[in-house]
């Protein structure tokens, strides 16, 4: 069988920091080609290589045995390479059909106008092979996220792709849209195209890939069959070290005065009758897949969503007129699950990012000015303390750091105002390995001073790892709730299913170790 | 300020630029750049600009010209420093020409000492607001105070009826104060039935021309100097409007509410989940414009001394936003300041000057104008991309 | 529930709404509003501000905006004006081609500054409105351009007793549907709007998406000037066509037109048009005081976008992502 791609000593610098270094592999035709590593460790710029975003320092490329040298996009789409991407591709405003064909219209007539009659015949037909029933002239935005990637996946099927490479399918799927996403995999290396697949879900790429390639520092560090691999196998080459010290030891106990407390909250199609407490110095995870209402939960503790019935007590005493200032006002903070747009200020230095809560803390005199000696004091404290790594505060942008370092920031600008509860939202998202055992480590050190924590996570070997106990979301109610004694994951994920059948239970029981997101 | 500015830049730049970047020409390109970033750009291009056309045009370099031209950036100035404000919480002011025109007419109908019935006994607030003997309190000593105050909360009602129906129904600022300017100078030319208002008191004249120091550069020993011998330096309009700028510039860049402005026009949401008061600090500096747009009014009227319903029409509003772009200020918000606004009206001024001095016609100012508009909008583009290749590194 | 589901319709349907609440309060005001030449009148006068807004929708689309259009009405009429006038003579319709041309050429600058420059759209557009008004201004030194008696005749055409005005509305609202909805490019005008990073990765070519709208409405703008020219008697003068663009912008936007683009459609534009012009025919039929009529227009687009915003907040709460069944039980 020959090479579909072929890639040989490929190298790329940005500024004279290599991320791609002397790469060298190859994908045949009908196999599934699993590609895994840490955060940076080159594998989104060796797809942007591939893609034609960027262009190689040195190496060459070949695909289907001639020289391949592709200089943009479009370049990669001709040959038959696509690219299904974690955030979607898709316009909301448009239907399927539209979308699919949004850069190729068929057209007929004199005016040459839309074959609208084509167009929605190979929808309809392209949506039945991935076992989609939705009508192509369906607006994409009507469908489930589940739904928008499996179009994504439709349009790479109709662009009779013979390389499609996944990056990270499955963040938005349920389950059962993944084992879907799965069988169409398996269709297309049946029907001899090549797949990419990359994800940090290790079970899952063991499970699909013919063989695996392992990244670090821009290096190729592994690259074999796949029943040469296991988990640990995989994790020590990512990381470069083995797994014990992935989670650092829970030190501290949570005291039993209750902080916090939801009695019967409800909103009518999102929550249904929560009930729950957090006591002081407690870590209290909440597990639930993609669509518990575990985040929907999160904003309405924090007073972003509105929710109908049942009430919010703050150190007993019910909280009125639920929003972001009254919940601060009351000594609470908020880590969303997406820093980007809601905890960062991405243009604005890191100082000012730092001190953005705990401001009116810093006013002097009547007209409120800023104190800024005391300001960048502060700053640098909490830079010092949650080890920031960054240059001059003042001046770089939060933009220009990196995953876990923003986190840091979006944790030090809660952390100066001394929150009693603190609400983390999937906080170690699209961060690598060793900044995420730095985050636990401030969780543990944050409970420790007496904060009260309720993290949300999907991962539930972080939570296990970190948390004094767990509760269980799915479809909006708890489900479930296991003290650091009764942990177990097999049976924690039966509640988040919903004491269902457990799909795959092989592979999600240890194996949901995400070493990072993005 | 600028003094410790550099090195850290250049700083950044020589780490930046070790790898790929050619060496032959490089110090030059660097030096490009470096001028392009600062925060000054602005004032150099301005006075490199005065000194080589004062080359080839002498009238520029005249003092009389300068004293007047210096004293025609105040008005503009104020208006400028209002919506740069709105420009920074990433909103806009369409309705500051507008507020203009009718604070102008609110302004003299209050205080304007006689009326001719001819021109307005069709004017809806004749009678009530508008006698033959003058305005509401024409000829009394509490006129001109009442006026002023009248103007200024004029103008910050328009601001809050802006802000308002922006953040409390989440109107598009555009559209919102599209609206609001169709409505108020269509309101203004109704009041006075399209006519300007005269008579107005001169202690009001005198806040648009008055000056507390003056300067006299002719020949020593002349026994009478001719008026437009002495140039005006220190004007009551120079006093107000820098005054103006300065508080502003001091809330911008001291004050919580100034911190609070940049972060809501960065990122609304990091903001409002942050606690940040959003609505509470977007409906402020709507009034904060709309207050200036009533100084910059009170600097017009008195300069002309008349009650004008159509001052602030015209390109005024390509003045104002032309003025805070070149400074600096991005209309995608988060970005901007007074310092630069500054600057931005002082370029404009100055090449209204220059264009005035080349004779010629006032349309074909307006075409170079809509031009300089453009350079300096590309010149924004350059600038934030250099400053992002700075920030990658 | 069925009082809330009329409601909903009554509030996604507000510009309809308003329209004919607005058209029964006129005609009850007085009888002679409902007279079917008025009615062919109100089309007549919404005809020139309609073909601009149609433009405007396109740019809009993308989430750009054209302030330069009223300057762009005077300016491409002035030339063919002078042309008209001069030596040359230029008939009627090479005229209008020109004008058009000049539309076109005007559009084409501003989408090099959006799309190669990268200047705002908004910045671009305010500086060529200054420049274009300067130019046409400077051109005729001001003073007001007489068209000969041909432009008239040009003016008072008639097919089946439709007026040329309404025509040339009714072709610019068939080619622009049929080139939004039935085309590829029109597809493509949806897809920038909504995202132009996305666009640019599945393949569009945004740049001549982008252009082709500032094109279009450029074309649009001349073309409106040009036939607003014949039915003022041939006269053209510096104030022709001034504050224009704001009057198309709101025609778009009170017929659901986002200014953030990807959301409009032209026969929302068209009810926008109609809408503002029979507000101003209604006030003037009915005597209002014509310093008043602005204040009752501003006050009624007003209106227009705040409904505009309830709907949208509406949807958007409808479009809230239900996790679980909203009835109880399973």
């Amino acid at each position: 069988m020959s090479d579909l791609l072929e890639i040989r000593n490929i190298t790329k610098s940005f500024f004279g920091v290599p991320a791609v270094k002397d790469v060298s592999l190859a994908v045949s035709a009908g196999q599934v080609l699993g590609l895994i590593g840490q955060n940076g460790a080159g594998k989104s710029t060796l797809m942007n290589l591939i893609g034609g975003v960027v262009l190689q320092d040195s190496g060459e490329m070949f695909f289907k045995s001639q020289p391949y040298h592709p200089r943009q996009p479009a370049d990669a789409y001709e040959v038959g390479i696509a690219f299904i991407h974690q955030e979607l591709n898709l316009f909301m405003n448009l239907t399927i059909a539209e979308n699919i064909f949004i850069s190729n219209f068929p057209r007929r007539g004199f005016l040459r106008t839309i074959d609208r009659a084509a167009i929605h015949q190979r929808t309809h037909d392209l949506l039945q092979s991935v076992g989609l029933d939705l009508s192509p002239e369906m607006l994409v935005e009507r469908i489930s996220p589940g739904e928008r990637q499996l179009v994504e996946i439709t349009k790479a099927l109709y662009q009779d792709a013979s390389l499609i490479i996944f990056d990270e399918p499955t963040t938005s799927l349920t389950a059962r849209e993944t084992e879907r996403l799965f069988a169409i995999i398996r269709q297309l290396k049946t029907g001899g195209k090549s797949v990419i697949y990359i994800s940090h879900i290790l079970g899952d790429v063991l499970k699909l890939s013919d063989s695996v390639a392992i990244m670090r520092d821009g290096q190729l560090v592994a690259l074999d069959t796949v029943n040469n691999f296991d988990i640990n196998r995989m994790i020590s080459l990512m990381v470069g070290r083995s797994i014990e010290q992935l989670y650092p030891p829970r030190t501290a106990t949570p005291s039993e005065k209750q902080v916090l407390v939801l009695k019967h909250i409800s909103s009518p199609g999102v929550v249904e009758d929560i009930n729950l407490t957090l006591n002081e110095g407690e870590v209290l995870g909440i597990f639930g897949l993609m669509g518990s209402g575990r985040t929907e939960l999160a904003r309405m503790i924090f007073g972003l969503d509105p929710f109908e019935g049942g009430e919010i007590l703050i150190d007993g005493k019910p909280m009125r007129d639920p929003s972001a200032r009254t919940s601060i006002r009351h000594r609470m903070a908020f880590v969303t699950e997406n820093r980007r747009e809601e905890g960062l200020l991405m243009n604005i230095d890191i100082a000012n990012n730092i001190g953005l809560v705990a401001l009116p803390t810093f006013a002097r005199t009547a007209l409120n000015i800023v104190d800024r000696n005391s300001l960048m004091e502060a700053a640098r404290e909490m830079v010092k303390a949650l080890q920031l790594r960054s240059g001059n505060i003042e001046q770089q942008s939060a933009k220009s750091l990196s995953g876990g370092n923003q986190q840091k920031v979006v944790i030090a600008k809660w952390l100066l105002s001394e929150p009693a509860i603190f609400i983390m939202d999937e906080p170690t998202r699209g961060i690598d390995v060793g900044a995420k055992y730095e985050i636990y480590s401030l969780i543990n050190q944050i409970s420790a001073e007496g904060s009260a924590i309720l993290i949300i996570s999907s991962e539930l070997e972080e939570l296990i790892g970190i948390c004094d106990r767990i509760l269980v979301m799915s479809r909006g109610e708890i489900f479930g709730e296991f003290t650091r004694d009764q942990f177990h994951d097999e049976r924690i994920l039966r509640a988040a299913f919903r004491e269902q059948e457990l799909p795959n239970t092989d592979v999600h029981h240890d194996a949901i170790i995400q070493t990072e997101n993005t | 300020m600028s003094i410790i500015d550099k090195p850290a830049n250049a700083e950044v730049l020589r780490v930046r630029a070790k790898p790929s970047a050619p060496p032959r020409g490089f110090s030059l390109q660097r030096a490009v750049r470096r001028l392009i970033i600062s925060d000054y750009f602005v004032l150099y291009l301005t006075v490199l600009f005065f000194f080589v056309s004062a080359i080839f045009f002498p009238v520029l370099r005249a003092p009389v010209n300068l004293a007047n031209q210096i004293q025609n950036m105040w008005p503009l100035l104020a208006v400028a420093v209002g919506e740069t404000f709105v420009l920074i919480i990433g909103g806009i002011d369409l309705s500051v020409g507008a507020t203009m025109g009718l604070t102008s007419v609110v302004g003299a109908m209050v205080m304007a000492t006689k009326l001719d019935p001819a021109f307005f006994d069709k004017s809806p607030m004749w009678g009530i607001l508008m006698h033959p003997e003058g305005g509401l309190l024409g000829g009394s000593d509490w006129a001109v105070p009442a006026a002023v105050i009248t103007m200024l909360v004029i103008g910050m009602s328009i601001g809050f009826l802006n802000g308002y129906a922006i953040t409390r129904f989440n109107l598009a600022p555009f559209m919102v104060t599209l609206v609001t300017s169709t409505f108020v100078s269509a309101f203004a030319l109704w009041l006075t039935q399209s006519r300007n208002i005269s008579g107005i008191p001169d202690a009001f004249v005198t806040l648009g021309k008055g000056d507390l120091i003056s300067i006299y550069l002719g020949p020593k020993l002349t026994s009478d100097i001719a008026r437009r011998d002495i140039l005006p330096l220190i004007t009551y309009p120079f006093i107000i409007s820098v005054g103006l700028a300065g508080m502003a510039q001091f809330m911008l860049s001291r004050t919580i509410f100034g911190r609070n402005m940049f972060s809501i026009g960065t990122n609304r949401r990091t903001s409002e989940i942050s606690g940040l008061p959003n609505r509470r600090v977007t409906l402020r500096v709507y009034m904060f414009s709309g207050f200036c747009a009533a100084v910059a009014s009170i600097l017009y009227s008195a300069r002309l001394a008349i009650g004008q319903p159509s001052l602030g029409g015209g390109n005024l509003l390509l003045d104002v936003i032309g003025a805070a772009v070149i400074g600096g200020t991005s209309l995608f918000g988060g970005k901007g300041s007074v310092r630069g606004t500054f600057f931005g009206v002082a370029f404009f001024v100055l090449l209204l000057n220059i264009l005035n001095a080349m004779r010629l016609s006032p349309f074909v100012i307006d075409a170079v104008k809509g031009l300089v508009i453009l350079t300096a909008a590309l010149l924004d583009v350059t600038r934030t991309r250099l400053v992002n290749m700075e920030n990658r590194a | 529930m069925t009082r809330q589901k009329i409601g909903e319709l009554l509030l996604n349907n507000s510009t309809i709404v308003l329209f004919i609440i607005l058209f029964i309060v006129f005609g009850l005001w007085s009888p002679r509003f409902f007279l079917p030449e008025n009615m062919v009148d109100i089309v007549k006068q919404a005809a020139f501000t309609g073909i601009v807004a149609v433009g405007m929708t396109f740019v809009l689309l993308t989430g750009g905006i054209d302030l330069s259009v009223g300057s762009n009405m005077y300016l491409s009429a002035v030339v063919a004006g002078l042309l008209i006038n001069s030596s040359l003579q230029l008939a009627i319709l090479p005229a209008l081609l020109v004008t058009l041309l000049i539309g076109v050429v005007i559009g084409a600058f501003n989408a090099f500054c959006v799309v190669r420059l990268h200047i705002l759209p908004f910045m671009t557009t305010l500086a060529t409105l200054v420049i274009c008004r300067g130019l046409g201004t400077a051109l005729t030194s001001s003073q007001q351009i007489d068209f000969p008696e041909s432009m008239n005749t040009f003016g008072q055409i008639q097919l089946l007793g439709i007026p040329m005005p309404v025509i040339v509305f009714l072709i610019v609202i068939a080619v622009a549907y049929f080139i939004l909805v039935r085309t590829p490019l029109g597809r493509q005008i949806y897809a920038v709007g909504n995202d132009r990073e996305v666009a640019k990765k599945a393949g569009i070519n945004t740049g001549r998406v982008l252009t082709s709208v500032y094109m279009m409405s450029g074309f649009c703008a001349a073309l409106a000037g040009f036939v607003l020219v014949s039915q003022l008697g041939g006269r053209l003068d510096h104030s022709f066509a001034q504050g224009n663009e704001f009057d198309a912008i709101a025609a778009a936007v009170l017929g659901g037109t986002s200014l953030f683009g990807g959301v409009g459609n032209v026969l929302g534009t068209v009810i926008g048009a109609l809408l503002i012009q029979m507000v101003q025919t209604g006030l003037s039929f009915n005597l209002v005081n014509l310093y008043l009529q602005p204040m009752v227009q501003a006050a009624i687009i007003f209106l227009a976008i705040f409904f505009d915003s309830l709907r949208a907040g509406n949807l958007k709460r409808l479009k809230r992502r239900f996790i679980r069944p909203l009835e109880a039980g399973r």
